[in-house]
């Protein structure tokens, strides 16, 4: 329930997304699948800050995100809550939990249909829709974290290549899918935090879900490399995909706006990585005929019919994109990879700060965060904070999930260094546990 | 007469029907294969990196291009088998255990193969083991590895040891790269080179892989 400082939490992330100075710095942890928790660390956080010791639902199965239940968002002052989309990477729905163990032995819960089996090398397969009758999409290496995508590419045909068969996932959206948004939108807007809405099949070519784990006979250019040489090879062939997905995206926003209103603050709607460490997967050129009328064609229609702002997912050296990404309608941008080149917090926030919102660039997860001393973190969240904050235009969070392994001692650290930055201020208590 | 030229250009620009057809004609007029690769075929992927350097080239080129090049390689490779023709050297790759990812590894590979190296992918999520396993069956010159996470960097660190738990450190020599992959880490594992991308990966393979070098005087 919204009481005490919480009740702020919802209008923070509005003033932040308006570019208007908030009460404190928002913080975001869990609301997408690109700001979560390895679920190993969300368990140790639960248990750090004597929370009640159970185990912890998986609430995305592929990078294997921790669940972040209402008392620990509230022990660590989150800001923001989770609408998640109808059905998970693997393509069944987040009920009927069940006990499963991590190859460390930690227990955790899945969903009922998170069915795995182990083969010959000691991996864990995952089966598309839970059916361990069809080839596994997903495999976990043995004593891994996470699952990745099986790419089940039959042979290419070149002459019989049918970009239909591309689009198999592009589907209306069913009206049991629309309630389900609805029944979740209502239950997290009784926490008072601002919800973020994640939606299906929007995203133009994320090459996660280029395999498509979530079919259980996916047709058309599965395999990741072909996939990116098709790019280049087949720009015809993968605009007529955008163009289908951009269609159905359309009618499915319309009704999903129907259903839920204006409800949440912000939807995330893409994923696609066009940064690498340091260049990037395409030139911007590329990008702006290849992407950007089909992203625009959807942010123009959320801009004109709702209030939700859209944000950007792209990790790496993206900063000579923010311009395009802007000009597409994107309001957002995570997860502000500062480590790769270009991407100097300063700059970002001084060429682009008033135009678009750093939602991320909190720490660093590639050194920093794993790596560095409990002091060094705090350092650069102070830092960071402080170059992100002003005028609002930020929402704290890490860059990317937090890893598994990710020394507890730094993420409260992290925890703090923000409390500390927010009391120092605008007084924001401590929270009360 | 094949116009050799047009190898070039096709491996350039990922044109792999044409560099197929080419190299077919160009061996059926009797052009001997190491003419081939040295004149044309390393010298289009030297320029691939050059151009992916300087952001010309992006990740969807790199890999057309690298699929021409094997595309006319396949066609080389028995007759250079044949003629007992030693490659720059021999190269066992892979990214490390628990670690899927592999766009990066695959276009290092690519350019390895590009410059004349004889290159055994074990592909991606590779255990300790199968990389001493590979050393034992392919006696590489050198054994690469990629990481992308900072949670597998540490795999790379136990490849260097399984290699010298299994007496075999001393035959090879290891390079190390990826996003999170620093020279500094390089060297704190005991490896031998890094290389912070695929170019750089094709300069500092043929520096460590040099021939009649002692084995210590490349360290470093
Ligand atoms: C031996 O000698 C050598 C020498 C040079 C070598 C070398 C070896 N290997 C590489 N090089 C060098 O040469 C290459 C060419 O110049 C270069 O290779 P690169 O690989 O760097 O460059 C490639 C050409 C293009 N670059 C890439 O392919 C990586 C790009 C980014 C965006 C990326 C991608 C594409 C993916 N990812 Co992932 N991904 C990110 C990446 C962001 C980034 N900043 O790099 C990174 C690496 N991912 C990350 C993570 C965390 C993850 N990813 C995951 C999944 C994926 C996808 C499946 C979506 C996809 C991979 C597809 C695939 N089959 O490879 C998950 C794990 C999967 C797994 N089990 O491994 C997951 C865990 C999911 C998550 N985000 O939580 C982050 C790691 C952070 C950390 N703390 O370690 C990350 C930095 C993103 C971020 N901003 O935080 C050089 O490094």
């Amino acid at each position: 329930m919204s009481t005490g400082p919480y009740n702020q939490a919802r209008q923070a992330v509005r003033d932040a997304l308006a570019h208007r100075k908030p009460s404190h710095v928002p913080i975001d942890f869990g609301s997408t699948a690109v700001t979560g928790i390895h679920v190993s660390v969300v368990a140790a956080l639960r248990e750090y800050y004597g929370l009640e010791i159970r185990p912890v639902k998986i609430c995305e199965p592929y990078q294997m995100l921790g669940l972040i239940e209402d008392d620990l968002a509230k022990a660590i002052n989150i800001d923001t809550k989770a609408v998640f989309t109808p059905k998970t990477i693997f393509g069944f729905p987040l009920e009927n939990w069940k006990p499963w163990q991590m190859p460390d032995g930690l227990e955790v819960l899945v969903p009922g249909d998170f069915n795995t089996t182990v083969d010959s090398n000691g991996d864990f397969l995952i089966y598309p829709q839970g059916d361990t009758s069809v080839p596994a999409s997903g495999r976990m290496p043995k004593g891994g974290y996470f699952f990745d995508a099986i790419v089940r590419q039959p042979p290419i045909n070149e002459e019989q290549l049918n970009w239909e068969d591309n689009t198999e996932e592009f589907q209306p959206i069913s009206n049991q899918d629309l309630l389900a948004m609805r029944v979740a939108v209502d239950q997290a807007s009784t926490t008072g935090r601002a919800l973020v809405l994640s939606l299906p099949n929007m995203y133009l070519g994320d090459i996660a879900l280029v395999p498509a784990p979530f079919l259980k006979h996916p047709k058309g250019i599965r395999d990741i490399a072909e996939w990116y040489m098709s790019l280049r090879a087949r720009p015809d062939y993968i605009h007529k995909i955008f163009e289908r997905e951009t269609a159905v995206a359309l009618t499915n926003l319309e009704k999903i706006h129907a259903a839920i209103g204006n409800n949440v603050e912000a939807v995330f709607t893409c994923g696609t990585d066009f940064g690498t460490q340091t260049s990037s997967f395409c030139s911007v050129q590329t990008f702006r005929t290849l992407w950007l009328p089909y992203y625009k064609a959807m942010n123009d229609w959320i801009h004109q019919h709702t209030t939700w702002r859209v944000l950007k997912h792209s990790c790496g050296a993206v900063e000579k994109f923010i311009d395009s990404f802007i000009e597409a309608g994107f309001d957002i941008l995570n997860p502000v990879q500062c480590s790769a080149t270009g991407m100097d917090p300063k700059l970002l926030k001084a060429k682009y700060g008033d135009r678009i919102t750093f939602w991320g660039g909190g720490v660093d997860t590639q050194k920093t965060l794993p790596f560095g001393t409990p002091q060094e973190v705090h350092d650069q969240v102070l830092h960071r904070c402080e170059i992100f904050s002003r005028q609002g235009g930020f929402v704290f969070t890490t860059i990317h999930n937090v890893q598994a392994r990710t020394p507890l001692k730094n993420f409260v650290a992290l925890l703090d260094a923000v409390r500390e930055f927010n009391g120092a201020t605008n007084g924001r208590p401590e929270p009360t546990l | 007469m094949a116009d050799l030229n047009q190898l070039y250009d096709a491996i350039l620009n990922g044109d792999h029907k044409t560099a197929v057809t080419v190299t077919r004609q160009a061996l059926t007029e009797g052009t001997a294969p190491i003419e081939l690769i040295t004149n044309y075929m390393s010298p289009a992927m030297d320029e691939v990196g050059r151009r992916f350097e300087c952001e010309e080239y992006f990740v969807p080129e790199l890999l057309l291009s690298g699929r021409a090049m094997k595309a006319a390689l396949a066609l080389l490779q028995p007759l250079l088998a044949a003629s007992g023709a030693e490659p720059a050297g021999r190269i066992v790759i892979g990214t490390v255990k628990g670690d899927l990812h592999d766009i990066g590894k695959n276009l290092v590979a690519s350019m390895l193969e590009g410059g004349g190296f004889e290159v055994h992918d074990l592909g991606a999520d590779v255990a300790p083991e199968k990389f001493v396993g590979a050393v034992r069956e392919h006696k590489p010159d050198l054994v690469c590895l990629s990481a992308l996470l900072t949670v597998t960097m540490p795999g790379m660190r136990d490849v260097v040891e399984a290699l010298k738990m299994a007496g075999l450190r001393d035959q090879v020599r290891v390079m190390v790269g990826g996003a999170p992959v620093t020279a500094e880490f390089a060297n704190e594992i005991g490896a031998d080179g890094y290389a912070e991308n695929a170019g750089v990966a094709v300069t500092v393979a043929r520096r460590l892989t040099r021939k009649n070098h002692a084995m210590d005087e490349a360290k470093g």
